[in-house]
């Protein structure tokens, strides 16, 4: 049986590579359940959430791979905030944000939002979208993972 | 490609809600990418994961009274206001029970009724404002509504000038409570379950009533000035009457009023009523707090508050 799966996968990968370079982009998101044991040490673990209340902080890992056979140039991964969920940060800390919806990026700490007359510091809390700009072209074969972290609302 | 401004001036700002996002909204994540091909750029979109923001069910109840309640000894339905609050993200109904029987305090007041402020104006209307009946008109309230709520008591008539009651409202989730975290399977809004939240889905409060009573004293004393320039009390003597009301207590004395009828084989010497010093009128029409009707002088003191004292006077001639 598991011989026969193999000979199918093998029949399928001509097919995906006829697409020169072909990559795949999967989200994942996982709650942070922190416990305490007897002895009061704490411990930080990622389940995997049907349901969540607010203010449980969720963690988000974006996996992507390059399956094809040739480069991929000027990778971007772009990740609209759920509306009921709160940016806090990445795991990486190179990400550009949005807070006006995707159409101006920067860096968190070089954004400004209008109170009133005057203007206040952007908070990880006003970011509606998040965005890696992926310095190196990924090659064949290769793959990477980006990771953030957010609260329920 | 133009280059990323480092400065942003945008005007919006994310909506705040207390009590969270509302149980039964989805949360779904996907993440796109882009990269350029051979062929252009290409786009694609990662899968969606979706998740349920379940119900926490949450409650706060606070008294809504600026301090202790000042009431009488003997006073009926008095009042203590409450605010009961939905902190939870789902619509909710709450079962409140009211304790006016607490240990530490001095007393404890007969229960009237509890009262749903019905038409929202925050002050108790009698025969207006709901009564409550526990498992009849349990107040439902939105996430972030808050209900006011009236606790009705009669004070009894034995308490002592200071003494404090304490009265308590405690509301609990009809969903359920427990420690944080207790879930309701499939119990929840939208058709998740509902969770306790840090409040454990009850909360109380207590209200004061603190007895402010006053009780008046009243002194008489008399002087005697006789027509020879003595104190003997001969014909055409005239005597001074001073009545002291002295207020003691923490209260006021609402309405307090002194009257003096005039002694036999005495006259009343007219427009000699005098108020802390100043000369009254005898007519009763008038505005002032002075009035002879031929038999009895009376004063109108009005409302005196605890630790203060009226000084009267009047005179009268031996005949």
């Amino acid at each position: 049986m598991k011989r026969l799966i193999l000979t199918l996968a093998a029949l399928c990968a001509p097919y995906s590579a006829i697409a020169a370079e072909k990559v795949e982009l999967s989200s994942d998101v996982y709650v942070e359940k922190v416990s305490h044991d007897a002895n009061g040490r704490k411990s930080v673990v990622l389940e995997k959430p049907l349901k969540v209340v607010p203010g449980d902080r969720l963690v988000f890992i974006l996996k992507y791979r390059n399956v094809g056979d040739r480069t991929a140039e000027n990778f971007v991964v772009t990740n609209p905030m759920p509306s009921a969920v709160a940016f806090q940060e990445t795991l990486d800390g190179t990400e550009l944000v949005s807070i006006d919806g995707g159409k101006n990026w920067g860096r968190l700490k070089d954004l400004r939002v209008r109170m009133g007359s005057g203007y206040r510091d952007a908070v990880p809390e006003d970011v509606t979208h998040i965005r890696w700009n992926i310095n190196d072209d990924i090659s064949a074969g290769s793959q990477g993972k980006l990771t953030f972290r957010g609260v329920v609302r | 490609m133009a280059p990323i401004a480092t400065l942003l001036l945008l005007g919006v700002s994310s909506p705040a809600f207390a009590a969270g996002t509302v149980a039964g909204t989805n949360i779904e994540n996907t993440a796109t990418a882009s990269y350029d091909g051979p062929g252009g750029e290409v786009q694609i979109d990662s899968n969606t994961v979706t998740i349920v923001v379940d119900e926490l069910l949450d409650v706060t109840v606070t008294s809504a009274d600026p301090g202790d309640v000042a009431t009488q000894p003997g006073a009926e339905d008095q009042v203590l206001t409450f605010t009961v609050t939905n902190t939870g993200n789902g619509t909710e109904k709450y079962a409140l029970t009211p304790d006016v029987v607490r240990g530490g305090d001095d007393f404890d007041p007969a229960l009237v009724s509890v009262v749903i402020d019905t038409n929202g104006n925050g002050v108790y209307d009698a025969g207006i404002d709901e009564v409550y009946a526990a498992g009849t008109n349990d107040p439902e309230l939105a996430p972030d509504e808050t209900v006011t709520v009236f606790v009705i008591s009669d004070i009894p008539a034995t308490p002592a000038d200071g003494d404090r009651a304490e009265v308590n409202l405690a509301a609990e989730a009809e969903t359920g409570t427990g420690t944080p975290g207790t879930s309701f399977d499939g119990q929840g809004d939208g058709g998740g379950d509902a969770v306790v939240g840090t409040t454990g889905a009850d909360d109380d409060d207590s209200g004061f009533f603190l007895i402010q009573d006053a009780s008046v004293a009243l002194t008489k004393s008399a002087s005697i000035a006789d027509p020879f320039g003595g104190d003997s009390a001969v014909p055409g003597s005239v005597i001074t009457y001073t009545l002291v009301a002295t207020v003691t207590g923490s209260g006021t004395l609402t309405g307090l009023a002194v009257s003096d009828p005039i002694p036999a084989d005495t006259s009343y010497n007219s427009e000699s009523i005098t108020l802390e010093g100043i000369s009254l009128t005898d007519s009763s029409a008038d505005a002032d707090a002075g009035s002879f009707d031929g038999s009895a002088i009376a004063v109108e003191l009005g409302d005196i508050p605890g630790g203060q004292t009226r000084t009267v006077t009047f005179q009268v001639t031996i005949d």
